[in-house]
């Protein structure tokens, strides 16, 4: 584990929250990769922003000639389609815009869930001990127990296809690496001096917990959310891909999954094909960029 | 004075406020993903975005076929209206099976006629067709049913697409290959013809769909009824034209009106050695009606009683004259072997399942195919019976289950495939393949149809002006262009163009447009208010917002 | 050996406990579980009957004992949609989905593995600084994006591969042996396990090369530095042998989560496996097939996981002994 982000603790609690970030910033400056991962980050959350200022047409709106006839494969290059249209006669570029949102939607809150329920659990497992660990650490084996891609798969295909039933699916899965991690960290900084201190001066477990451990296990949970923003937005693409995912909504997953569909790779159509698997592969690589290059990647159990 | 006036004129203005009903509900539109069926999902969306501009507001909801089907066929008070198809099958050369079934209103409660269309007058004609033994009078008839359906608008017909098929031209002997009117070259006569040219004598088609059952007493998905036409034979055969001819059969004879005597082809055998005998051929028909085949019973039900003549020949005794008898009883029911059914028929009474749960492992029938072997996710496989009267040309077929059309496109060009049997994808890809390679394409006008079904259960579906004012709204041009790629005709009949003899010209010309649409719903007394539309006075909304 | 027995009862816990969460979202899931069985010419006393004979009828606690008592026996119930016994149809998939792993982690494990090395003695050159990224990036890129040009390339364009499914048409084997040791077999293999491999060579690599830097900090590394002994020769003969260890967990793991999400890879390429049968049963609302098919799946995980822990604790000594 990166030991610059786990050294001991400020001594004032005010400045607590503050100098983690101060550290977290540093890291990101310090390091290359961090640095452009946060860089694709920030221009794809402003390319979701701006969406519908950049966009050209509604990404679903079926496009026409001016003969009347469907704008059908238009190549890229067009003044009105930079990147054509697809067979069914949508703005290909639009489309594209617009993936972003969904992407940053699913990834983020999938991302939310996931890394806050792993910390809480991590947290409480590893302070809290005894049977409350147990029964914690038992859970997450279940956990573990579960195939998450066939997980995701009944549970969007049983409830309504939906965008919020696949983070929900990922959120009652994906929790447990993070609590894993989480909770070994705790089990070192239970020991440690500064945490003692805080017992002997009279704090409350919670406070011990909240004030003085947290925020040291919080900079590996940021690590560990920049992997799950990824691990959500390929889950997307794989469920779109398999035909159970939210067809009201656009997604780089949806929109491959069309592209297949339609036979883009028979046609030659690489402008369909290839830009949203780039756009997914960047966000990804972003993530894991961010989690400082590739320690974190490397638990093998975060791999499926 | 001046007060009362201008107290009448608020009233007044009041009512005119109110002079029309309720506004008309959301309307949700059901259909298959894009991914499964891109044509529908398209022209859904092309025939929504045309009634939006009706001032209807309009919903579209997405769903798989099973679910689809679910809400469709056993919630039939649940939906508005949905895209949906009726597929080409052999049997359907004869239109009684579509002219009754879908629209008569005995089907309505739980058969085929899902959308609740019930119209006495209709029914009459149903009816009178079916004991018309009399050719003409009975085209008089269709015609008739086609003008009441046109009249009443029952279903939004959207086309006749074109099905499209291709074959290796390096593998088979294109002068072999049989089109089958309204079916296209993808059937039973090919795959008894076709002639291999070189080395390769197996043919390997593709499915897109699973294999559900193979099973003689069940009609389940299409795919099946492929291999269940090849392993089991019948009387009579739907002939490459469209007509029925003698299969098993040798000849019949029409005795009168009633009565039909079938003389069975010596020297048959199951594919297990044992001989097909007169008897096997009565317990196929009993085996169809006994209550174990539901699916197969409106098939038989006209037979009134079955009798053994002599060693070869059967006499057929019905109810009532049945115009469509040799089509939809004697080429459809297909033959089993008395010795493995009977068994398990008799084993099956009295629990909750019936034949059509039954798979047997080595299904045995009497057709130019044996049945070799059955991998779910992956092939079946089929021989060619060297003992069969018309013994197949090649030496096996090979079905293989293929998901996705960009794969299948591949496996026909590297020749790993060198029949394409199902081809959900983009027309124009296929005839640019065909063009570097030994493949040659045959498109032809199917007798299925699309279109879009109103649920008549729910108005305001049950008025005809507002169906056809909905019908009059979309433009099949458009949906021809833009869904189907041009692979379709525009359709206003449940008969096909393909059935010639059937179909009624007259219904062809159905008028379409924006301003027609407007007009009709105006005439029938639906109102425009900040561009929704409005029930006529007095009618409320009684299914919700 | 009594922490074998403590963890042979937690594997127990965990497949029991994953066989209740996928009971319970079956039975809970709204909708009548007999849909897709019930065909619309039963009649309401037939219905019945059924939804006896599957033990619906029956309060949940019941249904939940019969089905243990039915996992127990081995039995996985009938499919609704083929009506055919689950376990046949899941037996015939199984081995292809078996083999299709195997193959592609082996390939995935020897690359990363002896990459790993490669990139531990490189530490610190431009190779490095380019290579790191890129695996990161086949690891970010979707799986079946990676198949389907592949696919493209290999098999459309060029035409070296067959296009899908595990078996040339028709083709028939002595044995199940003699078929995965067929040309046509491997032929058919081959692609589906690249795009797989592809996918997985970045974690046995990036975490052979971190151990291996751990490894080389170590006491015994120095001695042998002191030695004379040739930087190669340390690599690969003191280092990379302790550096291995995590790598064949790893790979234990591996099996059984690839398992799990070679679902994608399946479609891509038609390959007749656990996962493309495991879609087709829950778009077909076949629900015991999709339940046999995810339990499968779970025990492989589940007992993966196990082995993993095993060899970790047999072949490290020092794991042992902390506990």
């Amino acid at each position: 584990m990166s030991a610059d982000v786990l050294t001991a603790p400020t001594a004032r609690r005010g400045g607590r929250v503050r100098a983690m970030l101060g550290r977290l910033f540093a890291v990101v400056l310090k390091d290359r990769f961090a640095l452009v991962g946060t860089l694709i980050y920030v221009a794809f959350v402003l390319l979701a922003a701006l969406a519908p200022a950049l966009a050209p047409h509604d990404p679903m709106e079926i496009q026409f000639l001016e003969s009347g006839r469907l704008a059908r494969n238009v190549p890229p290059g067009d003044a009105s389609h930079p990147l054509g249209t697809t067979s069914l006669g949508r703005d290909i570029y639009s489309q594209l815009l617009y993936g972003t949102r969904s992407a940053l939607l699913v990834g983020v809150t999938a991302a939310f869930f996931v890394v806050a329920i792993g910390t809480l659990v991590g947290l409480v497992a590893g302070y809290a001990g005894g049977w409350i660990e147990v029964v914690l650490m038992r859970l997450t084996d279940i956990a573990f127990g579960i195939p998450f891609l066939p997980f995701v798969i009944i549970l969007s295909a049983f409830l309504e296809p939906s965008v919020w039933n696949i983070v929900l699916a990922m959120s009652l899965v994906l929790w447990r690496d993070t609590a894993r991690v989480i909770r070994s960290q705790v089990l070192t900084l239970r020991e440690r001096a500064f945490v003692e201190a805080a017992r002997v001066t009279g704090s409350s477990h919670p406070r011990i917990l909240f004030m003085h451990i947290a925020p040291n296990v919080l900079p590996l949970s940021f690590l560990y959310g920049s992997i799950a923003v990824g691990w959500a937005i390929l889950t997307e693409a794989s469920i779109s891909f398999l035909g159970f995912g939210d067809a009201t909504i656009v997604s780089w997953g949806a929109m491959l999954q069309d592209a297949y569909q339609s036979q883009a790779l028979s046609l030659g159509m690489y402008h369909w094909f290839v830009p949203p698997g780039v756009a997914i592969v960047l966000v990804v690589v972003a993530g894991f960029f961010i989690s400082r290059g590739y320690e974190e990647i490397l638990f093998p159990k975060l791999k499926e | 004075m001046r007060r009362i006036v201008g107290l009448t004129l608020v009233v007044l203005l009041a009512c005119g406020a109110v002079a029309q009903g309720d506004p008309v509900r959301t309307i949700t539109v059901l259909s298959q993903p894009q991914a499964a069926a891109p044509y529908e999902y398209q022209s859904i969306q092309l025939v929504a975005n045309a009634w939006r501009q009706l001032g209807i507001d309009v919903e579209i909801q997405v769903s798989p076929w099973e679910q689809l089907s679910d809400i469709v066929w056993f919630n039939r008070q649940t939906w508005d209206a949905t895209g949906w198809q009726m597929v080409g099958r052999p049997e359907r050369s004869d239109p009684d099976e579509i002219v009754f079934n879908l629209f008569h209103s005995s089907t309505a409660e739980a058969g085929f006629n899902f959308v609740g269309y019930n119209n006495p007058a209709y029914d009459a004609v149903a009816e009178a067709q079916r004991v018309a033994t009399d050719l003409d009078e009975r085209q008089r008839l269709i015609y008739e049913a086609q003008a009441i359906i046109d009249q009443d608008q029952v279903y939004a017909f959207l086309v006749y697409p074109e099905s499209i098929y291709a074959y290796r031209s390096d593998v088979w002997n294109p002068d072999s290959i049989v089109e089958q009117s309204g079916i296209g070259i993808k059937n039973t006569w090919t795959f008894i013809e076709a002639e291999p040219i070189g080395s390769q004598r197996d043919m390997v088609l593709n499915s897109n769909f699973v294999v559900q059952a193979i099973n003689p007493l069940y009609i389940s998905g299409s795919v099946d009824s492929w291999i269940t036409e090849l392993v089991w034979d019948r009387l009579l055969r739907v002939g490459p034209d469209g007509l029925p001819v003698p299969w098993s059969a040798e000849s019949y004879e029409w005795i009168d009106d009633v009565t039909i005597d079938v003389v069975l082809r010596a020297g048959m055998t199951w594919h297990d050695g044992e001989p097909v005998t007169v008897e096997d051929v009565v317990f196929s028909f009993e085996a169809a009606g006994g209550g174990e085949a539901p699916m197969y019973t409106p098939f038989v039900s006209a037979i009134a009683d079955i009798e053994i003549r002599d060693e070869r020949t059967v006499r057929f005794t019905l109810t009532r004259p049945q115009a469509a008898f040799l089509t939809a009883s004697l080429a459809k029911i297909n033959l089993i072997p008395r010795h493995i059914w009977e068994p398990v028929l008799t084993d099956l009474q009295g629990q909750p399942e019936n034949a059509e749960s039954y798979q047997e492992d080595v299904p045995v029938g009497s057709g130019p195919f044996t049945f070799v072997r059955w991998r779910a996710s992956e092939e079946v496989v089929l021989a060619a019976n060297p003992n069969h009267w018309a013994a197949p040309k090649m030496d096996r077929w090979i079905l293989r289950m293929i998901p996705n059309v960009e794969a299948t496109l591949g496996a026909l060009r590297s020749g790993e495939l060198n029949f394409l049997a199902a081809y959900p994808g983009d027309p124009a890809v296929l005839a640019a393949t065909a063009r570097g390679n030994p493949i040659e394409v045959v498109a032809s006008t199917d007798i299925g149809f699309r279109f879009v079904a109103f649920n008549h259960r729910r108005p305001p579906f049950d008025d005809a002006a507002f169906r056809r004012a909905l019908s009059q709204a979309i433009n099949r041009d458009l949906i021809i262009d833009a869904a189907y790629n041009d692979f379709a005709t525009a359709a206003n009949s449940p008969v096909s163009i393909a059935l010639e003899f059937w179909n009624n010209p007259d219904v062809a010309g159905f008028e379409t447009g924006m301003d027609l649409a407007r007009q009709t719903l105006a005439d029938a007394g639906y109102v425009l208010v900040d561009g929704r539309l409005h029930y006529p006075t007095g009618v409320s909304e009684t299914l919700g917002r | 050996m009594r922490r074998l027995g403590s963890r042979l009862a937690q594997m127990v816990f965990v497949l029991w406990a994953v066989a209740t969460i996928l009971f319970l979202i079956f039975r809970l899931m709204p909708g009548n579980p007999l849909a897709a069985y019930i065909d619309p010419n039963f009649t309401v006393e037939q219905q019945r009957e059924l939804m006896q004979r599957f033990g619906l009828d029956r309060p949940l606690h019941e249904q939940y004992v019969l089905y243990l008592g039915n996992l127990l026996r081995g039995d996985l119930g009938d499919s609704f949609f083929y009506r055919a016994p689950v376990t046949k149809l899941i037996w015939e998939v199984f081995p292809n989905t078996i083999a299709l792993t195997l193959f592609a982690l082996l390939i995935a494990y020897t690359v990363g593995t002896l990459g790993g090395i490669v990139l531990a003695w490189l530490r610190g050159t431009w190779v490095e600084g380019v290579t790191i990224p890129l695996v990161l990036t086949t690891r970010a890129a979707p799986e079946f994006w990676l198949g389907m040009l592949l696919l493209a390339v290999f098999s459309f364009n060029l035409g070296w591969f067959p296009s899908g499914g595990a078996n040339s048409a028709g083709a028939s084997f002595d044995s199940e042996l003699a078929r995965f040791l067929s040309l046509d077999f491997l032929r058919h293999l081959f692609l589906p396990a690249t795009a797989l491999a592809i996918y997985l060579h970045g974690l046995p690599l990036l975490l052979m090369r971190s151990n291996m830097l751990d490894v080389l900090q170590e006491d015994f590394v120095t001695m042998a530095k002191m030695k004379g002994l040739s930087h190669w020769t340390i690599l690969v003969r003191h280092a990379a042998r302790n550096a291995l260890l995590p790598v064949v967990t790893a790979f234990a793991v591996g099996i059984g989560y690839s398992i799990g999400g070679n679902v994608v890879i399946e479609t891509v390429f038609s390959w007749p496996g656990l996962g493309r049968l495991l879609v087709r049963a829950v778009s077909a609302s076949d629900y015991p097939l999709a339940q046999g098919a995810f339990l499968v799946i779970a025990a492989v995980i589940v007992v993966m996981n196990f082995i993993a822990d095993m060899l970790y604790s047999t072949l490290d000594p020092r794991v042992a002994h902390e506990r």
